[in-house]
């Protein structure tokens, strides 16, 4: 009797050992998941305007080895009031966090944005140059 | 011993289960009617209330037909509504409805009249009732006029039978709207292009030579190789955003603009659209510091939120059309005054 109490007993404590012992997802400070995925760039850029529609005269020139994304606008665009959108690879996120509208005015001081990947390893900052159309 | 309180403990138990179990939710009655005259009233219009609009309700009144029939139904407004002038319209000022209405198989309201015309006595509005009825629901359309601005309206509806009875319903208090409105105002290119937010009016050079101190935004169509075609410029705007405007002397004022898209105000763009309204609150929230002083590229139902360069007014103007044969608007303004 007593040794299928022993038996039983350990039986348990592995059990316990190694269901503490299994890991988590690993999770970064903002709460998202962190992969495996090393690609780092970004897919496609949007500009909205105060009004929420776009601002964009052309397809944006993403260059993901210069990291540059140009975007020419239209003419008379309130470049004070510009909410910009990225997309980016899969599970990558961008840093800044885009919070609410962003003054690109000062077009001599192109805006940066980084971009990480899945595994939180790579990151690639791009810089935005808007063109006003002439 | 142990055994008798593990008896008694499932006892209990089995008690409270018992209890809760048989617990038994009211029974559904029929409610019975009561046996004398009753009244009720919804309010139908929605949104803010503005001067020169209506606030429309829906009064109900019933009394059991061995008890009487109706004799008049009245509206006490705490501002008076305004009211019929001659030579007006009918059905352009405050009144209570003379007629029931039933909805027909094609979903028409079809009227029944069922008392006078109503009158005004002593601040009411009143209908008696010259058919012999025992129900009706009569619509009541409050003119808003121009005392209740910024107030507070209540209003205190009353019918009376024939048995003597006299039943009141009281509604409200509604708040009426501080803003103005103006609608359809049709600026053309280079001719009535000067918008004065103050007066809510559209200006051609020589007016607006005469008032530069109202002057507000200038109008303009331009078929450009860049996206231009209408805008609303500030006559202190940068002159690429003026292209080919002389402007009359002393017209300079700084106001500032802010496109806007999904704001198809009711009141503004018609009766197409039944969801959206601006109201005061709007203007009183609205943050325009860093809004620029020109709006180009405006679309047909977009529209355009203005503060004036004194910081007097706040306004709203809704794009109604846009013709570019014709190289004009029409536009629709809410205004509303912060000083």
């Amino acid at each position: 009797m007593k040794k299928y109490i022993i038996i039983t007993s350990l039986l348990l404590m592995t059990i316990l050992i190694w269901s503490s012992c299994k890991k988590d997802q690993p999770i970064d400070e903002d709460g998202l998941l962190i992969t495996t995925r090393s690609e780092c760039y970004v897919s496609n850029f949007e500009l909205l305007g105060a009004d929420f529609q776009t601002v964009r005269s052309k397809a944006p020139v993403i260059d993901t080895v210069a990291c540059t994304i140009q975007q020419e606008v239209f003419f008379g665009t309130d470049l004070k009031n510009l909410w910009p959108q990225f997309t980016l690879v899969t599970d990558a996120k961008l840093d800044p966090k885009i919070t609410g509208k962003v003054d690109f005015s000062d077009l001599a001081n192109p805006k940066k944005y980084t971009v990480v990947s899945g595994n939180r390893q790579v990151r690639k900052t791009y810089t935005v140059i808007i063109t006003v159309q002439k | 011993m142990r055994g008798k309180y593990f008896s008694y403990i499932s006892l209990v138990c089995a008690s409270l289960l018992m209890a809760t179990a048989c617990t038994k939710d009211g029974d559904y009655e029929v409610p019975k009617p009561k046996n004398e005259l009753q009244n009720d009233c919804i309010k139908r219009s929605l949104g803010p209330n503005l001067v020169g609009l209506n606030i429309e309700f829906a009064y109900a009144i019933g009394i059991p037909a061995a008890k009487g029939k109706l004799v008049s139904a009245q509206v006490v407004a705490s501002i008076p509504g305004v009211q019929v002038k001659p030579g007006d319209q009918a059905n352009s000022a405050t009144y209570l409805q003379d007629s029931s209405f039933y909805t027909n198989g094609s979903g028409v309201d079809v009227p029944v009249k069922v008392g006078d015309r109503s009158v005004t006595k002593e601040g009411a509005n009143v209908v008696t009732f010259t058919k012999d009825t025992n129900a009706v629901t009569l619509r009541y359309f409050y003119r808003i006029p121009e005392e209740a601005r910024g107030r507070t309206v209540k209003f205190t509806f009353t019918a009376t039978s024939s048995n003597g009875e006299t039943v009141s319903y009281d509604m409200g208090p509604y708040t009426i709207a501080k803003m103005d409105m103006k609608l359809n105002l049709t600026p053309t290119n280079n001719n009535k292009c000067y918008l004065s937010i103050a007066d809510l009016a559209l200006y051609n050079a020589a007016e607006a030579a005469a008032n530069p101190d109202k002057i507000d935004l200038v109008y303009l169509y331009r078929n450009l190789s860049v996206q231009f075609g209408h805008a609303l410029v500030a006559p202190a705007a940068p002159k690429d955003y003026l292209p080919g405007v002389t402007l009359p002397a002393n017209v300079n004022r700084d106001t500032k603009l802010s496109k806007a898209w999904n704001v198809q105000d009711f009141h503004l763009a018609g009766l197409k659209y039944g969801t959206t309204f601006v109201d005061d609150v709007d203007f009183e929230k609205l943050d325009m510091s860093a809004s620029p002083d020109f709006a180009l590229g405006l679309k047909e139902e977009g529209g355009v939120w203005v503060e004036t360069s004194d910081g007097k007014y706040r306004a709203y103007i809704f794009v109604n059309k846009v013709d570019n044969t014709a190289q004009s608007a029409r536009i629709s303004i809410k205004r509303y005054t912060l000083k």
